[in-house]
């Protein structure tokens, strides 16, 4: 926590670092490890951008491109690696000799050229690359502070206000309280004075505590009822660990590629296992998770990625026969990322164990407890849930109403696992529908709202909301 | 006689002004609910048990409410199909079949589930209509008494077998000198035929026994002798000016109702008084039946004079156009006077006339087909190019099937249900016992099926690749639309396995159907160059239509001949008939509990037939029923010697000296819904050559008891009751009698809940009738709130216009409303206390003559007020109004005060008493509705299973105990709709927005639309002079616009 806060103030320190001068040792004794961090986290950035597409992100497995684990050890000289990276088929041509073997080994893919990349960005790649290829000891990854801080330290504030007021007034209670019975005994009555144990059990204070436990454990009921069936931040686990991150953000695979029914449907569609297989039919493994995720896809539609076909009939096949597959598939690529002896890996103990332990998980995640067998759908657990009552369209949204997707979802494309990020109830839909305005004069069907064009025509009418089309009527959505 | 200071009326207690009546409608909630612990051991809750059991459910709450969010899982496919988009509707064009009903339909499916029966626009026989069993169809696709697998039976008990198995006994069994018999109702399918064809290639002795559960076989034998064509004729209701039926239910149940529906109403409505014309129907009939009660004018006779009256009306018609008079049986003077009449009236539209006859006596049809001839009817208003192959069955066939069942090796059973369906079941039923293989291709366990060794259940409808060839010239697909539940496989496909002859493919009846189309259909057409253009258009499109064979045909009857047979009058002094209801027609429908629950329309009864009796007037102001029997009382009926027992309905229009009850009833194994409900008649038909004569002499005893659970809605709702009032001596306003004050806006005794007229008085009446609304628009503007309504002038201002003239009260919106609204059934016991759930009720009114009266059907919803009187009486704020001028009910605010239901002038609020739609967490806390009381943990009520479940609309919430719910004019549809204007960028059209009873009606008698655009057509419909509002005058501002009822009734045809 005071880490990341740091990081952020550092950030802003060094962009005023002129201006500054007094401040810059502050920050430079408490975090000497920062400035690496940064630069990791730049490399980061622009390594995902660039390189995550061909390169795994684990930096020891082969994707399209080769591992960079130890390139720069591996190269040796860093210019040539520099103008490798900023134009490959250069260095190929000038008879560079790593870039001639890679070529060879790689041909005829060819690694896409980074004319734009500068010196210091290549170096802060080249940082991530050794950090990421050890293990990322060096976590250059929250750089954006959470909003929670500053929400945390304004209510210490009010408390501390609060604490403040609170015994300024108990004190001024005390000090009249004394005023009085001074005044009292001056003007000869004999007043006992009252005990804090007499104040606390009046009628007055009783009274006051008594109603105020009620207003508390009302509000908190009610609350906490509103809230009862709502499932924000909900993030359940799934069969497979999809990452919207990866897809969406790293990628930037368009949302409705997969969920293809947004723009024409009610339903967004989970995509069907043949719609991964466009991509995974050639991506084979995963940067993060190698064999262990995508073999799922493959084992839920029936692909045989030794092969690389489709195995026929597969539906009635036993389990056995579906794990034999698949095992060999997980087997021969774990020895070959161990750099085993194919010939002996097939037999060797540690291999069988790793495939074992690989494939029941997969079968596990892919049986649940009304399907018994792995083939057939990959049964997702559904995260976005709208009680029965609710009728909810997403084509009236994305495709009418032009809405984004991050506007109910959430950044979606940042997320490793998918969560709820809207809290999906009923007065968040409404406000929405309050403020939104429809597309009045782009689309010919509001033609007929006749009065509104009148209105807005005559300047009477800046804007026409979905409230003002009816779009907060009851059978707009429940019917 | 009309009565004097009575415009319309809802039965005997209502137009003899009883106490009992006004009481009953004076309290809005009659019965409350009764715990099932109350009923089961007398238990009542004293001051302790009640602080003991607040003390445990508090406990309860907090434990409950303290738990953890449960987790929920969200499961994607793992290959999407393309066409599917989760939360998107997608339609298939199909065709409900069953038997010889069919309609070209639209199914509507979300995550490929079917979910919602609608029609196909661009079918030419029923259009964008349908009938409440084409609606009611997706809910037996979910039925949890479907056979679930192929089976061996014995003694009625399935045991599971494989296809694989049954395949090989088959097998086994046949060879080609094996004498196989296809039993079947009408087969409409080209490709079943030809898969049958197949079959007897391999099998060269089998042969197809085709037979209707009601049947039409006389129509079919008369016009092989009329005309060499043994089919059902096209006949064109658009095209007649009068159109006489002797005892043929067309609107409601006779061939092809949804069909003449539709073209009935087109000559019925009327635009404005300045153009008001219409054709005229009179109806020959001994009950009510549902055609009857629309009818102009009715000519009431004995069921056994139905031949004296076909016969007396051809000598007035030959009389009068030059042809040769017969000998005819004597006819009632009444009704001999006022078929002479009748006879002049078709003879001045000659060529735009029409007679139909729903008799099953071949003479009979003979002569209906020979008047028609003198009236030049031929060609114009009947023709065989398209004629109709809806009804191919003749029972005779089924009876010399079972005269020569001993040399029978093997029955198929393919859709028919004989053991039940025919007279002489039992007989069927012993003789199937004695065969050596005998197949049912029935979906269920029923009596048939029972009697069968195996069952090879087919698909449902919606589960098949088929087609239909309902006319001539047109044909239809069937597509599945959802993968079979259940391991059921298609008849055809079992039938070509057993020929060896099923493609040896994925999806052998779709490459069938697909070859049969490609050899027999592609070339019927010129529009599309290759197959495959042309079978995608067509499945498509659904329906496919070319020009048939035009055909002319040349009456050679023998008019003479045909007069001798015709039925001769008996001497009895009661006399049944035996009719065929809307809902469950020949009792193939009985499992459909939509369709159980959905009030017949003319004795507003549900769950059970009744036996209708007349009512007698005493000439002043009494009506007794016959017998003095009440509704709901038990008697026991005596028909050839059996005796029965039913309950009693007492029926206006239901000529003296006769009875009349419902077929299809009383099935002895037709699943948990349909099992025992209603009277079984089937045993009692009389039967003339092998054909089936509904109507039988009959004993009628008093009254032997009072059915407890007698259900009907006939008193339920009722709105602007008058009554006598004891003190005053007069008839008076109940409403206002309980208000204690009177005066108000009017004092009105008759509230205007209805507006009819006569054709002959149209244009006075409208002009009546616009000068009072004019008053009590006047009377309406004093306001103290100005400019309160001036919100509804911009968006939507959502309506309805309602065309009482058009509306035939078939309920096919009813049941539309149901599915579409995930409206529960509740079953008959609570229907008995008044706790029906249905949003739309059709009320059903008399008006005119005491002893034959004219009847208007009012399909009554929330009126969606604009003043609504609901909204400001409910103290949670749970209905209120939209700015689009939708009364909006909001479940999850309600906490079921009722007030609202208490103050709504139109009784449209339901309340849930129970938790009818089972999403209580503990099931067996409900009751069941068949009234069981369910074992802990043991059973689910109906509807709690997850297959039942599967027919909810996922866009419509499902309603809890204790709320109230009504019409939401289908916000679901609206939203929708405007949703895609919104995603198109355009504004709303009028055919964006479409209610589930709108698009359901056949005859277009109800239109929704946007009251703001004038360019809808509800727009222009609420331009016309034919117009009113329901109790306009209380001022509550009504969304709901209806059209006056007209009858072109003339009320000298009998006197």
């Amino acid at each position: 926590m005071t880490d990341h806060f740091s990081i952020q103030f550092f950030y802003s320190m060094r962009s005023n670092f002129l201006k500054l001068r007094l401040l810059y040792i502050l920050p430079f004794l408490f975090l000497s490890g920062a400035l690496s961090a940064a630069d990791i986290a730049a490399g980061k950035t622009l390594f995902s951008n660039n390189c995550g597409t061909c390169h795994a992100k684990d930096m020891k497995s082969k994707l399209t491109g080769p591992p960079l684990s130890g390139v720069q050890a591996k190269w040796g000289d860093d210019k040539a690696l520099y103008s490798w990276i900023r134009n490959s088929q250069a260095s190929i041509a000038a008879g560079q000799p790593n870039a001639v073997a890679i070529w060879n080994e790689y041909k005829p893919t060819v690694m896409t050229a980074f004319p734009n990349l500068k010196d210091d960005e290549i170096a802060s790649i080249l940082l991530y690359v050794a950090d990421a290829a050890n293990g990322g000891g060096n976590k250059g990854t929250a750089v954006v502070a959470k909003p929670g801080a500053k929400k945390s330290g304004n209510g210490l504030m009010y408390g501390l206000v609060f604490a403040l007021l609170a015994g300024l007034a108990l004190a001024l209670a005390r000090i009249i309280s004394n005023l009085n019975r001074t005044v009292a005994a001056a003007e000869g009555a004999n007043v006992a004075p009252t005990t804090l144990v007499d104040t606390l059990t009046s009628k007055g204070v009783i009274g006051f505590v008594v109603f105020a436990l009620i207003v508390l454990g009302g509000y908190t009921t009610v609350n906490n009822a509103i809230s009862l069936g709502r499932s924000q931040e909900y993030a359940p686990s799934q069969p497979i660990k999809f990452s919207h991150a990866t897809h969406a953000g790293i990628q930037k695979i368009d949302c409705q590629y997969c969920h293809d029914g947004a723009r024409r449907s009610k339903h967004s569609i989970i995509p069907a296992t043949n719609t991964c297989m466009n991509c995974h039919k050639a991506i084979t493994k995963g940067s993060q998770y190698g064999t262990a995720e995508i073999t799922k896809i493959f084992a839920s539609i029936g692909f045989d990625p030794n092969t690389g076909k489709y195995i026929p009939n597969y539906d009635n096949l036993k389990e056995e026969q579906v794990a034999e597959v698949y095992k060999t598939w997980i087997a021969t690529n774990y020895a070959a990322d161990k750099k085993l002896d194919p010939a002996t890996a097939a037999a060797s103990k540690d291999v069988k164990l790793v495939a074992d332990a690989q494939w029941n998980d997969i079968a596990k995640s892919l049986k649940t407890e009304i399907k018994d067998k792995v083939q057939g759908p990959i049964q997702w657990k559904r995260v976005h849930n709208l009680p029965d009552h609710v009728y909810f369209n997403h084509a009236q949204h994305v495709t009418v109403g032009k809405v984004t997707c991050q506007k109910c979802h959430g950044e979606v494309e940042k997320m490793g696992t998918l969560k709820q990020a809207s809290p999906l109830s009923m007065g968040w839909c409404v406000n929405c529908h309050r403020e939104t305005e429809v597309k009045f004069k782009d689309n010919d069907y509001y033609k007929s709202y006749a009065r509104y064009h009148e209105e807005i025509k005559k300047g009477t009418r800046e804007k026409v909301t979905v409230e003002d089309i009816g779009g907060l009527e009851c059978q707009k959505c429940h019917y | 006689m009309e009565l004097k200071n009575q415009s319309v009326w809802t039965g005997v207690e209502d137009l003899t002004k009883s106490e009992s009546f006004i009481e009953l409608a004076s309290q809005e909630f009659t019965d409350l609910p009764q715990l099932p612990s109350q009923e089961n051991n007398g238990f009542t809750a004293t001051r302790r048990d009640f602080l003991k059991y607040l003390g445990f459910s508090v406990g309860a709450a907090t434990v409950a409410a303290s738990c953890e969010i449960p987790v929920k899982r969200a499961i994607p496919y793992v290959t999407k199909p393309d066409s599917i988009v989760p939360g998107i509707a997608n339609y298939y064009a199909s065709s409900f079949v069953n038997g010889g009903d069919y309609a070209a339909i639209l199914v509507k499916t979300r995550e490929g589930r079917p979910i919602k029966i609608e029609g196909n626009d661009l079918s030419k026989i029923n259009g964008s209509g349908t009938s409440a069993r084409a609606q009611a169809a997706v809910l037996s696709l979910y039925d949890t008494n479907r056979i679930a697998e192929p089976s061996a039976i014995a003694n009625g008990k399935p045991t599971k077998t494989t296809w694989a198995e049954l395949d090989k006994v088959v097998a086994g069994k046949l060879s080609a000198a094996s004498q196989i018999r296809i039993l079947t109702h009408t087969i409409l399918s080209p490709m079943t035929n030809k898969a049958i064809a197949e079959f007897t290639k391999k099998y060269p002795n089998t042969k197809v026994v085709t037979y209707d559960p009601v049947s039409s076989a006389a129509i079919l034998a008369a016009n092989e002798q009329s005309f060499g064509d043994r089919v059902i004729p096209n006949y064109k209701f658009d095209a007649a000016d009068v159109i006489v039926s002797v005892g043929a239910d067309f609107l409601g149940t006779w061939i092809s109702p949804t069909e003449y529906a539709t073209q009935y109403a087109k000559n019925r409505k009327i635009a404005s008084a300045a153009e008001a014309k219409m054709s005229r129907h009179i109806q020959v009939e001994s009950y009510m039946s549902l055609t009857g009660s629309n009818a102009d004018n009715r000519v009431l006779i004995k069921p056994s004079e139905q031949g004296a009256a076909i016969a007396a009306l051809y000598n007035e018609v030959a009389a009068l156009s030059g042809g040769i008079a017969v000998a005819a049986p004597a006819l009632n003077a009444k009704a001999a006077k006022a078929l002479k009449k009748v006879a002049a009236e078709l003879v001045a539209a000659k060529g735009k006339s029409l007679i139909i006859s729903g008799s099953n006596n071949v003479g009979e049809q003979v002569l209906v087909n020979a008047a028609n001839n003198l009236l030049g009817n031929y060609g114009a208003t009947i023709d065989f190019t398209e004629a109709s192959l809806q009804r191919q069955g003749d029972e005779a066939n089924a009876q010399a099937l079972l005269a020569e069942m001993s040399g029978v090796n093997a029955v198929f059973i393919l859709g028919a249900n004989p053991v039940f369906e025919l007279p002489n079941g039992d007989k069927f039923a012993e003789a199937l016992k004695k065969a050596d293989l005998t197949i049912s291709f029935n979906p269920m366990m029923d009596e048939t099926t029972a009697v069968c060794k195996f069952a090879a259940p087919a698909n449902h409808g919606l589960e098949s690749w088929g087609d239909a060839q309902p006319k001539r010239g047109h044909y239809s697909l069937v597509q599945p639309t959802i993968k079979p539940l259940f391991n059921t496989r298609q008849s055809e496909q079992s039938l070509l396995t057993w020929a060896g002859a099923s493609p040896a493919t994925e999806q052998p009846m779709y490459d069938y159907l697909r070859a049969t189309w490609q050899a027999d259909m592609f070339s019927k057409q010129r529009n599309y160059a290759t197959f495959n253009a042309f079978w995608d258009a067509t499945l498509h499109n659904g329906v496919f239509q070319v020009a048939a064979n035009a055909v002319k045909p040349t009456f050679k009857g023998d008019t003479n001949g045909a007069a001798a047979t015709v039925t001769q009058p008996v001497k009895a002094d009661v006399e049944i008939t035996f009719y065929e209801t809307v809902n469950i027609g020949g009792g193939q429908y009985a499992n459909n509990p939509w369709l159980q629950e959905m009030p017949d329309p003319v004795t507003r009864t549900v769950w059970g037939n009744v036996l209708s009796v007349p009512v007698k007037w005493d000439g002043i102001n009494d009506f007794n029923g016959f017998k003095d029997l009440k509704d709901g009382d038990k008697v026991e009926i005596e028909v050839a010697g059996k005796k029965l027992k039913c309950t009693v309905v007492r029926q206006f229009g239901q000529p003296e000296g006769t009875v009349a009850i419902a077929v299809g009833y009383g099935r002895t194994q037709a699943g948990y819904c349909g099992t025992g409900v209603g009277t079984n008649v089937q045993a009692v038909l009389p039967m003339k050559d092998g054909r089936v004569q509904y109507f039988a002499t009959a004993k009628v005893s008093g009254k032997t008891g009072e059915d407890k659970s007698f259900a009907s809605v006939q008193y339920h709702h009722t709105l602007g009751i008058t009554g006598m009032g004891k003190e005053e001596k007069a008839i008076i306003n109940v409403d206002e009698k309980a208000l204690g004050y009177k005066g108000f806006q009017g004092s009105l005794t008759a509230r205007t809940v209805i507006r009819r007229t006569n054709l002959k008085e149209v244009k006075k009446f409208a002009a009546e009738l616009q000068t009072e609304r004019a008053h009590h628009q006047k009377l309406n503007s004093y306001t103290l709130y100005r400019g309160h309504m001036d919100k509804y002038t911009s968006g939507h201002h959502w309506g309805m216009n309602i065309d009482l003239n058009a509306c035939t009260g078939c309920g096919a919106c009813t049941v539309a409303c149901m599915a579409e609204n995930n409206v529960p059934v509740v079953g008959k016991d609570e229907v008995a206390r008044h706790h029906e759930m249905a949003w739309l009720r059709i009320d059903r009114y008399y008006y005119g003559d005491v002893e034959n009266p004219n009847v208007v059907y009012q399909p009554m919803m929330c009126q969606h007020c604009d003043n609504a009187p609901c909204e400001n009486v409910c103290p949670v704020n749970a209905t209120s109004h939209s700015s689009e001028g939708l009364n909006q009910m909001t479940y999850n605010r309600c906490i079921g005060t009722r007030y609202c239901a208490n103050n709504c002038p139109y009784k449209v609020r339901r309340f849930n008493w129970q938790d009818y739609t089972t999403a209580d967490i503990f099931p067996w806390n409900e009751r069941d509705l068949r009234g069981k009381t369910l074992g802990f943990r043991t059973e689910m009520p109906y509807g709690a299973d997850n297959l039942t479940r599967m027919v909810l609309n996922p866009d419509v919430t499902v309603r809890t105990r204790g709320v109230i719910e009504k019409c939401s004019l289908c916000v679901q549809r609206i939203q929708e709709g405007k949703l895609t204007a919104k995603k198109e960028s355009r504004q709303l059209r009028d055919s964006d927005v479409k209610v589930a009873c709108q698009t359901a009606c056949p005859t277009g008698a109800i239109v929704f639309g946007d009251k703001n655009n004038p360019a809808s057509q509800v727009s222009k419909l609420n331009q016309s002079d034919m117009n009113f509002i329901v109790l306009e005058e209380i001022n509550v501002k009504s969304n709901m616009t209806y059209s006056v009822k007209v009858t072109n009734r003339d009320e000298k045809l009998e006197a």
